[in-house]
């Protein structure tokens, strides 16, 4: 390990960590809104079952990249991307990838907490259905387990009938979170998931974090470093549209090897 | 002295603004008495010739007695048509607009044209379909009249589709997108279901205003003394008799007019009250 | 904190199940999107067809009569002679006098729920307007016809017509005898008719006014009229006058509300308050009547000047209202 700090702008292809499985890897990933590019040269990696976080100043682009990995930017018309996303190998950026497919497999949670118009139950329900046609009892139990997942089973197991939207802010996003894992997915995208709650939703959520990636690779976007440092086992620093440092978090948070890096986390800009 | 001249200026200014202010308020007394005034006669009017024949009986001969049976069922026969023709073309339409179209050009055209035939004279719309119906069967008929009016819905529809789509948040889409939704489920079970409301208040809006209109009607549906239920045949409606009996010299005749008047006003105005109540009733997260 | 989790890893997928399941998500797509796109497209059908239809349903005229229809006063059944040129005045005048009298009762309106009415009122009388807006024209008709001509007849048609009795040009138009009905009634109703409408447009363009600026104005001493007519109404000038143009292509498009009190006369004198017609009345009045292709071509060709006219009015007014939303940055 070297304890010089570097000054190059940033890292090149990182190294893969020891008995470590790679779920997801970018490549030399560009982004345009248009004729701007949001992301330049981009290439990190996200380790089967661990949590990645991205971090870095607004708009440095860690949304842009969170997502590009299940391609949702295709909604709209003057986005592109090129590079590429490889998921368990292969890449997800080529035209003949199913998109649908491609959801099912890495889902995704909002900042605002978005519960559908309908029922708790039928939240959790809409998903599950779309691809398989379980019984009512089968259902049932894909619903409980969901809910349980997502750690609001208890809360809500006496009011399935009530609407998504009557719960508080903190449960919505639980909701979202389980509504995503019943769907059974294998990565987890979180983009910035407790910005828009209060500090008791937010431990609850990040405990679940820590839960979840036992069965789930996770990626999160968040502004908070404290919570970066608090969930994540690696951490990726971004500073407008470059990809400046990748590490585990231990060591970006304490030792880290760029300039950039150290600026960041010690606040001297923000 | 330059304070007496601003005094002076400023007490000018003063009276401009009373005056302004007189001619404010003034205008707006005098517009709502108006108003006021042609509701205050219709109920008068109509009320008195409002009893249990009018919903029992048939369109008299002149110098009879009766009721506006027929007119009022033809009227409603007529616009449920309308409304099963119009609706499901003006929602997909909006929903082109809204959803698979929305940064188009051709959105842009079609959100053109649509507010051109929102406002279009209802006369003319009534001369098309004569010529490609009426002229064409040979012979006015329940249909056209529907088709007609059916026209006028359209416009209504794919406007308050549209807007009320375009309302529901980007990130409901996404959210079920990322699911692995297919676009045109993200927009039955999601975007059409948070847009519920708005969309059945302009379907509502919509029967409102085909509900008085008269010239589309004239040379369609034309009119039909008697009680039918024959759509291949010209049809009885309420505005169309009322156009026929304001302008006779009978008596009874002219207080079924004044009362028919009255039932299309109620029926408008509890219309676009309802659609008022739907449509503040806060869905959306 | 719930932490019973079931024990099963991510499940493995039936693979042909999902193909199946794919096909079908393609599918449903796209036909989904070609039905909405051929019923958007089916709204420019619809009006192409109404302009095509008045075009061919109105050869026959034009054949006949040529430039001729625009000014000729003839309208004749008898010896199939027509001219557009009383009903294209009756138009014109009539929606002149509603907009005369309409719109500056109409800004008048709009400024008082905008600016003076007192804030509790303001709801109510805001919504009885916008309903009033929906009222069908057929009631402005009737009532038009038995409660208002009358009145006209008895009591002002007189006064106007002594008042101007010894002024030269205007003792022409409002000259009597006093009918009741005629032009300057159908201009009246439509006055009463369109007022609603133009003040709703006006107070939404109205609110489109950033407060600040008001704001700014009433801050360095303004009195209200003077916010008004320097601020609000330069900023909402476009938008206003789009929302005037729209309620003219309204008045130009009125039928009902006009036929009972026009008069029915196919022919132009110099009094405003003789009966006449417009292209609107005559049509409603005569088309189930007409006998022979040339009366009934003729009555469609007043029908595609109609549309003409109101085409380019509406397209106009929008064109302004895209304006002005655009630079409220809606």
């Amino acid at each position: 390990m070297s304890f010089a700090i570097q000054t190059d702008v940033k890292e090149q292809t990182p190294t893969p960590a020891e008995g470590l499985e790679e779920k997801v890897a970018v490549r030399h990933l560009n982004f345009y809104y248009g004729e701007y590019r949001a992301l330049a040269d981009n290439n990190v990696n996200l380790y089967k079952n661990k949590v990645t976080a991205f971090i870095g100043p607004s708009g440095c682009g860690k949304s842009t990249l969170l997502r590009i990995l299940n391609r949702i930017y295709d909604l709209y018309p003057n986005q592109r991307a090129d590079g590429e996303v490889l998921l368990d190998g292969e890449n997800i950026l080529r035209p003949s990838q199913d998109v649908n497919l491609l959801r099912a497999k890495v889902g995704m949670v909002f900042q605002k907490p978005t519960p559908f118009p309908m029922t708790i139950y039928e939240n959790i329900a809409f998903g599950v259905r779309l691809y398989e046609k379980p019984s009512k009892a089968d259902l049932d139990a894909r619903v409980e387990d969901a809910l349980r997942r997502g750690a609001i089973w208890d809360e809500v197991k006496d009011k399935l009938d009530a609407s998504g939207l009557s719960l508080s802010g903190g449960q919505q996003q639980r909701l979202c979170i389980a509504r995503t894992v019943a769907i059974r997915p294998e990565v987890i995208l979180l983009d910035e998931p407790c910005s828009a709650l209060d500090p008791i939703s937010t431990a609850k959520i990040e405990e679940l974090i820590d839960v979840l990636k036992r069965d789930y690779t996770i990626a999160i976007v968040t502004h908070n470093m404290q919570q970066a440092a608090r969930t994540s086992d690696y951490t990726a620093f971004m500073y407008l549209g470059e990809l400046v440092e990748f590490d585990n978090t231990t060591q970006m948070f304490t030792n880290p090897r760029m300039e950039r890096t150290q600026d960041y986390i010690t606040g001297r800009f923000g | 002295m330059a304070a007496a001249v601003a005094d002076a200026r400023y007490s000018r200014r003063r009276r401009t603004n009373f005056v302004a202010t007189a001619l404010s308020i003034g205008a707006a007394g005098f517009g709502l008495t108006w108003l006021l005034l042609i509701l205050v006669v219709l109920v008068v009017k109509g009320v008195g010739g409002l009893n249990l024949a009018v919903f029992t009986e048939m369109t008299p001969p002149p110098g009879a007695a009766g009721g506006l049976l027929n007119p009022i069922v033809g009227s409603l026969i007529l616009t449920a048509l309308a409304v099963a023709f119009g609706t499901p073309l003006g929602i997909l339409a909006g929903t082109y607009m809204a959803e698979y179209g929305r940064y188009s050009k051709l959105t842009m055209v079609v959100r053109f044209i649509n507010d051109i035939l929102l406002s279009a004279p209802s006369i003319v719309i009534g001369l098309f379909v004569y010529e490609i119906m009426v002229a064409r069967m040979g012979h006015f008929s329940a249909w056209a009249g529907a088709v007609a009016l059916a026209i006028l819905v359209i416009p209504v529809v794919v406007r308050t589709t549209e807007d009320m789509l375009l309302l529901v948040p980007n990130t409901l889409r996404e959210a079920s997108t990322a699911l692995g939704v297919p676009r045109w489920l993200v927009i039955r079970d999601v975007a059409y279901r948070a847009a519920r409301a708005g969309i059945t208040t302009g379907v509502l809006l919509a029967i409102a205003r085909i509900t008085g209109e008269t010239a589309p009607l004239l040379f369609t549906a034309l009119n039909n003394q008697f009680f039918s239920w024959n759509l291949n045949a010209p049809m009885a409606s309420l505005p169309v008799v009322i156009f026929q009996f304001a302008l006779s010299p009978y008596s009874e005749w002219q207080q079924l007019a004044w009362t028919g008047a009255l039932l299309i006003t109620a029926a408008v105005l509890g219309l676009s009250i309802l659609a008022r109540m739907l449509a503040s009733k806060k869905v959306l997260p | 904190m719930d932490m019973a989790l079931q024990s099963a890893p991510v499940q493995v997928r039936d693979d042909e199940q999902r193909a199946n399941i794919l096909r079908r998500f393609r599918i449903g797509d796209r036909t989904f999107n070609i039905l909405t796109q051929a019923s958007a497209i089916a709204v420019l059908v619809i009006l192409a067809g109404v302009m095509l239809s008045l075009v061919i349903g109105s050869l026959p005229a034009w054949h006949a009569f040529g430039f001729d229809f625009f000014t000729s006063q003839s309208w004749n059944p008898v010896t199939e002679k027509f001219g557009a040129l009383p009903a294209i005045y009756g138009t014109l005048l009539t929606s002149f006098i509603a907009m005369l009298i309409g719109v500056p009762v109409s800004l008048g309106i709009a400024i008082f729920l905008t600016e003076i009415c007192p804030e509790r009122f303001r709801r109510t009388i805001g919504t009885a307007i916008e309903l009033l807006a929906g009222i069908p024209s057929i009631i402005y008709g009737i009532w038009g016809l038995f409660v208002f001509a009358p009145f006209f007849q008895a009591h002002l048609q007189p006064v106007l017509i002594d008042a101007f009795a010894n002024i030269p040009i205007l003792n022409q138009l409002f000259a009597g005898p006093p009918y009741g009905i005629g032009l300057l009634t159908a201009g009246l109703i439509l006055a009463i008719m369109v007022l609603p409408f133009i003040t709703s447009i006006t107070r939404e363009v109205f609110d489109t006014v950033p407060p600040v600026l008001k704001e700014a104005a009433y801050g360095i001493g303004c009195t209200r009229w003077e916010v008004m007519r320097r601020v609000v109404i330069p900023y909402a000038r476009v938008g206003i006058v789009g929302g005037v143009m729209l309620g003219l292509g309204r008045a130009l498009g009125e039928t009902m509300a006009v036929t009972f009190v026009i008069g029915n006369a196919h022919r132009i004198v110099p009094s405003i308050m003789a009966p006449g017609t417009t292209i609107s009345a005559s049509i409603a009045n005569e088309f189930t009547e007409a006998t022979g292709d040339l009366y009934t071509a003729s009555l469609i060709a007043l029908g595609l000047i109609l549309f003409f006219i109101t085409f380019v009015v509406l397209a106009a007014a929008r064109l302004m209202l895209m304006r002005i939303a655009m630079k409220a940055g809606v």
